[in-house]
């Protein structure tokens, strides 16, 4: 090859390499995709092995991710959400992070109804742990109608209480919401065990309210704590006889 | 015994220095590396994304490196001749089988044992915590290769060495998806269906029996004892194809 045919190779080479770059360049910018995307039902992978079910519910869990993040802050349509959180749970049931994630982000899609759904699904697959009550306690007190959610967001808050790992502001809470609910007797259980159950605060918190919540007068109070001795270790009754009844000392 | 070992480390040596290996497992390490990157778009879920992706890298190019190596193993002896100088010498093709397939498996330790220490490393580094359940996956990925090894080299016997890598490669995934095959069994009312599909259920190697990865999800506990049933699964299919493979090497007229 003599010269020139090698620089008609490199003006070829270049402009190649031109045409190439020039192309992607031009490109459009990426647009907002559809955000009705086609979701296999679960059923359609659940007959695979384990091992490549659980490798689909990743994959799909990080297309989720992908797909919240791009259409929570563009068009607010988050139409194939559930669909997508059903695969990922259904495929993998144990997977407590999407179950959260999904219910959360179901409130971004205004359906906060099937982030409740997903949570209790979700507690019924891995009932020993406390944060699915204690986010269904969550949504029960901020979504569910006025004159329902004190008591049910208590009831959902007393039972994470009662799961290993619960925090003790989750008892308080539970008995926090029986009160604000008028719920006198529940209230007072409830109260008894975040004493019994808590640290030095938590017990500080549950006498001052169990002081407000028991009767004033004396006698009708005494006949008040001895209903709740069932609930009290006799090795603390006498301590807890003499907080609830040291407003008379 | 003495020869099987010798076919065995010629093999391992010839195999291991093979560059396509090198290359492939280059290309492995750098797909594990790489789920680092899915890990940090996984929103907290880096540790589950790194032995996930991880695992299936390792399975994936395990398997490419077992179905194309075990192919060629005894088609390029046969091909390139050297088969007659081995025949030469007091070594029976049973013998030759066998010790083939033993290099091999060495290789297949060395290859799978490399990926599966990088990626423990790996995940370890970035969950903050060792996770066994990584080497036990490895071990069980590494005994399905092996018996991928045998059925490939098994068909490497009556046919070319791409078409059993083909097959090898549908045997990987048929085995992974065998208990559909007793699933559609069940599903049959018509009595041949049922036989037919009955019979592919018990000579397609059961691949997904048991599976750590599931359990490295928190998906389900494995029982030791069901580990130790499906290894002894494993192996004994393995001496089944190892030993229809000599059968049908022994009768071959080059």
């Amino acid at each position: 090859m003599g010269r020139l045919g090698r620089l008609g190779a490199v003006i070829a080479a270049v402009a190649c390499v031109a045409v190439v770059v020039a192309y992607q360049a031009t490109r459009p910018a990426s647009a907002v995709s559809n955000p009705v995307v086609f979701i296999p039902s679960p059923a359609f992978y659940e007959r695979l092995s384990p091992s490549t079910r659980l490798t689909v519910a990743d994959v799909y869990w990080l297309y989720t991710i992908q797909y919240y993040g791009e259409h929570v802050d563009s068009d607010h349509r988050l139409d194939s959400l559930p669909a997508m959180i059903r695969l990922v749970t259904t495929l993998s049931p144990h997977f407590r992070e999407a179950y959260f994630f999904g219910a959360f982000d179901m409130i971004d899609a205004g359906r906060p109804d099937i982030g409740y759904a997903l949570l209790e699904r979700g507690f019924k697959a891995n009932p020993s742990d406390w944060r699915f009550p204690f986010y269904l306690g969550f949504f029960a007190y901020t979504f569910a109608p006025q004159a329902d959610k004190d008591s049910v967001a208590s009831q959902w808050y007393a039972t994470a209480a009662k799961l290993p790992g619960a925090p003790q502001f989750v008892g308080r809470m539970a008995a926090e919401l029986a009160t604000n609910g008028n719920e006198q007797r529940k209230a007072l259980e409830l109260w008894t065990l975040v004493y019994v159950q808590g640290d030095k605060y938590s017990r500080q918190k549950a006498v001052a309210a169990l002081d407000k919540l028991l009767p004033a007068d004396k006698v009708a109070r005494e006949k008040a704590v001895a209903s709740l001795k069932d609930l009290v270790p006799p090795d603390l009754f006498d301590q807890f006889i003499a907080d609830v009844f040291a407003r008379y000392l | 015994m003495s020869r099987v070992a010798a076919v065995a480390v010629n093999t391992f040596r010839e195999t291991i220095r093979d560059r396509v290996l090198a290359v492939i497992l280059l290309f492995a390490l750098a797909m594990i590396v790489a789920s680092l990157w899915l890990a940090s778009i996984s929103l907290g879920q880096e540790g589950r994304m790194i032995k996930d992706f991880g695992l299936v890298a390792v399975s994936v190019f395990g398997l490419v490196v077992a179905t194309f190596v075990a192919a060629s193993l005894v088609r390029k002896e046969v091909d390139k001749r050297t088969v007659f100088v081995i025949f030469s010498k007091p070594v029976s093709r049973a013998e030759f089988i066998w010790g083939k397939f033993a290099g091999l498996a060495g290789t297949m330790f060395a290859v799978v044992a490399g990926m599966t220490v990088f990626l423990f490393l790996l995940a370890w580094n970035v969950a903050g915590g060792p996770s066994g359940s990584i080497l036990v996956a490895g071990l069980l990925i590494y005994l399905q290769l092996l018996v991928v090894v045998a059925v490939t080299m098994f068909f490497s016997t009556f046919t070319s060495a791409i078409l059993a890598s083909v097959l090898g490669i549908c045997v990987f995934v048929a085995g992974q998806l065998s208990h559909n095959v007793l699933s559609l069994t069940r599903l049959g009312h018509s009595g041949v269906t049922r036989a037919v599909s009955e019979s592919v259920f018990y000579v397609i190697p059961n691949l997904s029996a048991v599976d750590v990865r599931a359990s490295l999800a928190g998906e389900g506990a494995i029982r030791a004892t069901s580990l130790a049933a499906w290894s002894v699964y494993l192996a004994a299919y393995a001496v089944v194809a190892l030993i229809a493979a000599s059968w049908i090497f022994r009768r071959k007229e080059f």
